[in-house]
């Protein structure tokens, strides 16, 4: 075990990636969950798995935290194999799971120091760190009270403590902030960022394109198990969908309208969503000037997003898995 | 190896927990059914029959209902309970992101059952031993029974576990299986009155074997002869089963 923990030490000095999959498979029966992953994650990044339901984000965590075996592929996790070594990577891995998974049989601080003692803190240094923890993540007055009689905020919350408990060198958040309020999703990312800056690494999945572009360095969008496209947030929409989108309400005597002006300018392009008839042009001027020859007021004006990349690359129809 | 048994330790005592914030809940049913059947059934049915074996009911059933504790505790515990904790409370999913692993999720089930198995026919046995039911001598040989019947009723309950699709398929499993396991282990009346083939069958039970060494330590009856016969197949019925129910339910651990 000394040998591996020096070693692991070396590998974070040396600047080799915390995370590193090759061709990463992985088979149910027939079903091809994940179809040959490769990707990096570099010593405090914060990188992005992004995908539709059902792309194979979580079975990829999953792999990650010697959770679900791998079918092919390499997978290094801190220089270690998931497969052999899952143990060590995990102690020094922290895991927000997509379902609270909370043991619902214990109240709050009695789940933590059940937690702590899973991760092996040792046994004088429990009661500080998890009493710490819920102070930072607003919980200590709830310390005794059942976890049925949180509300769905603060579950979430307590799930991030428990995924803090070790000090972890790399931290997996699978759809963190799914179904919270905006205020609980603030309050979220302020963690991140603050756990990020101290030179934690963070594995982040997600469905909201906001959460992604604010925290991720770099992100991957994957689909139907295979990854489309990588990039830092903004150099994708550079690349993707650059540019400013004017939005119109589906009328059809507009979309035929729309549809003749876009097809007369190389510059600009359409496509219709549940938003609306949406032509998107090269940059605000541009589309204004655009929109003022045709004589069209949009109902939203509006600069590209990451959710234009994401449903470029992933597709706007609902798929079989969705 | 160390490292394994001290993260499947920190299992069992999770179960520990959990269980003691509502011992008196938990406990009673436990002690109070064999209890219970030890009064209603020896001394009301034990008014008809007189003799036993030598014996006045209420002595001949007590001995096999304190085994009878191992397999209750340990089959609910590992069909309901482990299903429970697997499939709608993501117990073990949470535990999988610490450095515990499937082995040590199913090693520490397996401590938790066992030594519950055996607290629970101890606690019996001391009620029995109070109301003079039984021969203190042998009688610390009970929770070493009930460890090793546990282990194997388990065991069964993991395997139950790996097969069923819902928990409603359990109550297949009890009646079925756990039923006539319990009714035909000799705990209520001496298997040589059966037909032949229910008693070879019935010697492919643990508890059947558990019942019998139960019987002859508390009835300080030929405790060595019993020892000698039941105790390997006892413990042959136990080191097949365990690694059964152990291959069963990894996969749904860690696929």
């Amino acid at each position: 075990m000394k040998a591996t923990e020096m070693n692991s030490l070396s590998n974070d000095a040396s600047g080799s990636p915390v995370v590193e999959a090759k061709d990463l498979r992985k088979n149910f029966g027939s079903v091809q969950a994940v179809r040959g992953a490769s990707f990096s994650i570099a010593r405090g990044e914060c990188f992005g798995l992004l995908g539709p339901n059902g792309a194979g984000k979580s079975t990829a965590i999953r792999i990650l935290y010697g959770a679900t075996s791998r079918s092919g592929g390499s997978l290094t996790v801190f220089g270690l194999d998931p497969a052999r070594e899952a143990r060590e990577i995990k102690k020094r891995l922290g895991v927000v799971t997509q379902e609270n998974a909370l043991d619902e049989d214990m109240g709050v601080r009695a789940n933590m120091m059940m937690y702590a003692r899973c991760v092996g803190l040792p046994r004088a240094d429990r009661g500080k760190r998890v009493d710490e923890l819920l102070g930072a993540m607003s919980l200590d007055h709830r310390s005794n009270a059942r976890i049925r009689d949180l509300s769905g905020g603060m579950q979430r919350r307590l799930v991030f403590v428990r995924a803090l408990l070790r000090q972890p060198g790399l931290l997996v958040l699978d759809e963190p902030t799914t179904g919270l309020d905006p205020a609980v999703r603030l309050h979220m990312w302020e963690r991140v960022r603050e756990l990020k800056d101290t030179g934690t690494t963070i594995l982040l999945t997600t469905h909201y394109m906001d959460e992604a572009e604010r925290l991720c360095d770099r992100l991957v969008i994957m689909n139907e198990g295979e990854i489309k496209a990588e990039g830092a947030p903004r150099e994708m929409i550079e690349r993707y969908c650059p540019g400013t989108v004017a939005v119109f309400p589906k009328e059809a005597g507009l979309r035929e309208r729309l549809v003749t002006a876009a097809a007369e300018n190389p510059d600009f392009s359409w496509f219709e969503d549940r938003a609306g008839i949406n032509v998107r042009g090269p940059g605000l001027a541009a589309v204004e000037s655009f929109l003022g020859h045709h004589g069209m007021i949009p109902r939203i004006l509006r600069p590209s997003t990451l959710e234009d990349v994401f449903l470029e690359i992933t597709g706007r129809e609902l798929g079989g898995d969705a | 190896m160390r490292e394994t048994l001290s993260l499947a330790w920190r299992v069992t005592m999770r179960h520990w927990d959990v269980y003691r914030q509502n011992f008196v809940a938990n406990i009673s049913p436990t002690l109070s059914d064999p209890l219970f059947i030890i009064l209603a059934l020896g001394i009301g049915l034990g008014a008809y029959i007189t003799d036993i074996d030598g014996r006045t009911y209420l002595v001949f059933l007590a001995p096999g209902l304190a085994i009878s504790t191992a397999l209750w505790s340990a089959f609910f515990e590992t069909s309901y309970g482990f299903f429970i904790r697997h499939t709608y409370e993501h117990v073990y999913q949470a535990m999988m992101t610490t450095p515990i692993g499937p082995r040590e999720i199913i090693l520490g089930e397996y401590l938790w059952v066992g030594l519950k198995g055996a607290g629970m026919s101890l606690g019996v046995t001391i009620v029995l031993l109070v109301f003079r039911l039984g021969d203190p001598l042998f009688a610390w040989t009970i929770p070493l029974i009930g460890f090793l019947v546990a282990l194997a009723c388990g065991a069964i309950g993991l395997i139950a576990s790996s097969f069923v699709r819902n928990i409603n398929q359990f109550q297949t499993v009890y009646a079925i299986l756990i039923n006539p396991l319990f009714f035909f282990s000799g705990i209520f009346f001496p298997l040589d009155q059966v037909p032949r083939f229910i008693q070879v069958i019935c010697f492919a039970s643990p508890l059947y074997h558990g019942v019998r060494l139960g019987q002859a330590a508390l009835w300080n009856d030929g405790f060595g002869a019993a020892l000698l016969l039941h105790g390997p197949f006892l413990l042959l019925l136990t080191a097949l089963l365990c690694p059964i129910g152990w291959m069963r339910i990894f996969p749904k651990l860690y696929r």
